[in-house]
């Protein structure tokens, strides 16, 4: 009697869980299952696409914008947005180029590549957190001012590097992958165990979830959001270094622009919710192949290049819509 | 059924993801009738109101009104037949004026398709006059008090012509004088026929203005009646299943040294010449009315404001307080009020909400380790009884009883000797608040220094050794708990006597 009685709770239960457990996976990882469903499609589409060297080629193109996405990720999650990132960009890029040209030292050009991309990001946070200004308006304002000044130093040209060696960094590969999508899985898992495994993670969640709240709970709301764009700006950095070194040249004028938007369709596009303290990196990464993808199919059935821009619209709003909102 | 009947509902089921909410709940509310609903959180009660609200539809049973039996699909149909439900968060839109937001979604054009404002001015005015307040219909809502705001809600019910407002625990947020207001209203509201349903935790309140009450347990009817002929310990009863009398919770613990140590304290426009102290074992509770300051006094010695003056020492050692880190740092812990915006972070699980000020005890060589956090947290749900199955889950899926009980386990896990709780038991149900006393009592049995700040009297009466009574900005009076009562607490939180507050204690 207990026994029967016993038994139809827990298949009840059962069921409840299957479908708690589906309507969890959908919420979680829509987008890897939107990933896979283009990825299908294309491989239906053109031939070529699940060529190896195609494969490796959409994974080289979206790997500058995928590093940059994960710093606008982070930011995202925080509650804010880097509209600055392409202009830092090609900031860090021609003070890269410089540097690497005075000092004809490779590694003299990362560090100094690491410090500019580092302190634009910590000039935001520094506006954002202590001078309580609306992210959108002070990385407004590092767009314009970081792109001029790339602008003003590079005397709006390019400028190319003279130190052989220092184009190895984007064109050399370990077996037949390039360094660039091996430096973005290795960004990609850092800043991964970053908002998962340790405290500054779990900070930024918290202040885009509730600010005031994170702030009762005595966490240092002021540090942690600076950290926060810090980080975005030595993502840039990282990605600046790739772009660089691709042509060993920087352009002071088109580098870099509109990678902002590139970088926010592809946080979007991961699940990560506009209003922050909720997404994931991994989602990121998937958006981020998803936007490669389309731009590499079209490329296959020669689309016009002029309405690349608007098929992206289009799949960034369908993305959006197809996502679990709250 | 009497003709009389407003609205009737009959055996509604519901349940979410297979877990039976109501189980056959049956309510029947007669015209001009305030009829109270009761229950503990998670009774059932909010879902059953939904129903009625058009937010959510029933599995199984009907809905009967004026005796017609009618389908409630959507909140427009619900305010089409007359129902207005005033929820428990207000939804007033505080950047536009009173007749803006009473007219919301319906608002008056003339000829030209412009709008009409000065009708609708000279409506919102009628209509707050018929109610007894008088408001500048062109005020914005930003610059009113919780009560107006409330008043608003329940004029725009007004306008619409409801026949049914539901209030959910519409008392929480306001003070003493401003519940009466509420009460003379729903009197007056009565007077002309309207039926109201009233959803509250506190007994005195209904007893004061219910006519019948109905109350549900785990989905099911457990009892109804008229209020005036019931005893009041009974529907405690019902509600828990046990009866909880009034009684005050005695502790004996050992007083220690001074923990917190405040002298002279002041912050223009708040509060000014604040001086306390308190000690490890010792509980102490500031009470007062709206507007009175406590809350903004112990945010700034929690950190969270930096404009005052004074000084703060705990532990014997001065501490300047700049940001809540400070004071974590000393010793100093802080349960805020109005949970949902200052205590929990409801995009973060359970556990994450109960490990996120002492992250540091988490870590080993800068990973946080997972394990360890769902051990601890598996330490206190044991301890204080937090009812959740998979602390995986987001805080907001918690009734407040539980989420409270993690922010508690929050600063117990920081193990600060100081303790603030402001206004700990706000929407709570009578069971779990009986619990979160429990365990105040016990950390002053463990030798922290527990600080209450609350606007119920009868609160702080069953807790506090020391009461403070706060009136605009000054302590007017400390009282021994176990010597005054309710009535001398509200004379002095009134301002109607002051005190030298030194003498008074000495």
């Amino acid at each position: 009697m207990a026994n029967t009685q016993a038994k139809i709770p827990n298949e009840a239960k059962k069921k409840v869980n299957v479908k708690n457990g589906l309507n969890w996976l959908w919420s979680e990882y829509s987008v890897i299952i939107a990933f896979l469903l283009i990825f299908i499609i294309a491989s239906f589409m053109s031939p070529r696409f699940l060529d190896l060297n195609n494969q490796l080629n959409i994974f080289m193109q979206v790997s500058i914008i995928g590093i940059v996405s994960l710093g606008m990720t982070v930011v995202m999650l925080s509650g804010g947005i880097d509209l600055s990132v392409g202009s830092v960009l090609a900031l860090v890029g021609v003070i890269t180029v410089i540097s690497l040209n005075a000092s004809g030292n490779i590694l003299i050009a990362i560090l100094t590549a690491f410090v500019v991309g580092s302190f634009a990001g910590f000039l935001n946070g520094l506006m954002i957190a202590k001078g309580k200004i609306a992210s959108f308006i002070a990385t407004l304002g590092m767009m314009a001012a970081a792109r001029s000044i790339a602008l003003y130093t590079a005397d709006g040209g390019s400028i190319s590097g003279e130190v052989s060696g220092f184009t190895a960094i984007a064109n050399r590969d370990i077996w037949i992958i390039d360094y660039p999508i091996i430096i973005f899985l290795v960004m990609t898992i850092f800043v991964y165990l970053l908002m998962q495994k340790t405290r500054f993670g779990r900070y930024v969640y918290a202040i885009g979830s509730n600010e005031k709240a994170a702030l009762l709970s005595a966490i240092r709301v002021d540090r942690v959001k600076i950290g926060v764009y810090t980080l975005a700006g030595l993502l840039v950095s990282v990605a600046a270094i790739i772009e660089t070194s691709r042509l060993n040249s920087i352009s002071s004028s088109s580098s870099g622009s509109a990678y902002e938007l590139d970088a926010i369709a592809a946080v979007i596009i991961g699940g990560t919710r506009m209003t922050g303290g909720r997404g994931k990196i991994i989602g990121t990464f998937f958006g981020v192949l998803i936007l490669g993808i389309l731009n590499n199919m079209m490329n296959l059935m020669n689309v016009s290049p002029h309405l690349q821009g608007f098929v992206k619209g289009l799949i960034i709003i369908v993305a959006v819509v197809f996502q679990k909102r709250d | 059924m009497s003709s009389n009947s407003f609205i009737t509902m009959n055996n509604i089921e519901k349940a979410f993801n297979g877990v039976p909410v109501l189980k056959g709940v049956s309510l029947e509310v007669e015209k001009g009738e305030i009829h109270a609903l009761l229950g503990e959180n998670g009774a059932g009660k909010s879902t059953l109101m939904n129903i009625l609200g058009g937010v959510i539809e029933p599995d199984r049973g009907t809905i009967e009104v004026n005796g017609e039996e009618v389908r409630i699909t959507d909140t427009r149909s619900s305010q089409s037949h007359g129902i207005s439900f005033i929820h428990q968060e207000l939804s007033m839109v505080t950047d536009l004026r009173v007749y803006e937001n009473m007219f919301l979604g319906s608002e008056l054009r003339n000829k030209l398709g412009f709008l009409n404002v000065e009708e609708m001015c000279v409506q919102t005015s009628n209509i707050l006059a018929e109610l007894g307040v008088e408001i500048n219909p062109k005020k914005y809502v930003r610059d009113l008090d919780t009560s107006y705001k409330q008043l608003i809600e329940i004029s725009k019910a007004l306008l619409h012509n409801s026949k049914l407002i539901i209030m959910d625990e519409p008392t929480s947020s306001l003070a003493e004088h401003e519940v009466k207001r509420l009460f003379d209203l729903m009197r007056n509201l009565k007077q002309s026929g309207v039926s109201i349903i009233y959803i509250s935790h506190k007994l005195k309140e209904i007893k004061a203005v219910c006519d019948y009450y109905t109350v549900l347990r785990d989905g099911n009817v457990v009892g109804s009646g008229e209020v005036q002929v019931e005893n009041l310990d009974n529907i405690t009863k019902l509600m828990v299943g046990k009866s909880i009398s009034e009684e005050r919770f005695n502790h004996y613990s050992e007083l220690g040294p001074v923990a917190l140590e405040v002298t002279d304290m002041m912050s223009e426009g708040l509060f000014k010449a604040i001086d306390f102290t308190v000690r490890k074992g010792e509980i102490i509770g500031f009470i007062g009315l709206a507007g009175d300051g406590r809350t903004e006094l112990f945010e700034s010695i929690f950190g969270y404001r930096r404009k005052y003056s004074g000084e703060i020492k705990v532990n014997g050692q001065i501490v300047k307080m700049d940001h809540p880190y400070q004071a974590l740092q000393a010793g100093v812990g802080f349960v805020p009020k109005d949970r949902k915006e200052n205590a929990i972070i409801k995009d973060l699980s359970v556990i994450h909400n109960m490990s996120l000020s002492s992250l540091g005890h988490f870590e080993k060589s800068g990973m946080l380790q997972a394990k360890k956090e769902l051990n601890t947290f598996q330490y206190y749900k044991e301890k204080l009884n937090i009812k959740v199955n998979n602390p995986r889950i987001t805080i907001d899926k918690l009734s407040g009883g539980n989420q409270q009980k993690v922010i508690i386990a929050k600063w117990l896990e920081v193990n600060s000797d100081v303790i603030i709780f402001d206004n700990p038991t706000q929407g709570i149900d009578v069971g779990a608040k009986r619990e979160i006393y429990q365990h105040i009592i016990e950390l002053a049995e463990q030798g922290k220094a527990v600080i209450i700040l609350s606007s119920e009297a009868s609160e702080v009466l069953k807790l506090c050794q020391t009461i403070h009574v706060m009136y605009q900005g000054e302590i007017t009076a400390r009282l021994k708990g176990e010597e005054t009562s309710e009535d001398e607490i509200m004379r002095y939180a009134t301002g109607f006597r002051k005190l030298r507050y030194n003498q008074a204690f000495r």
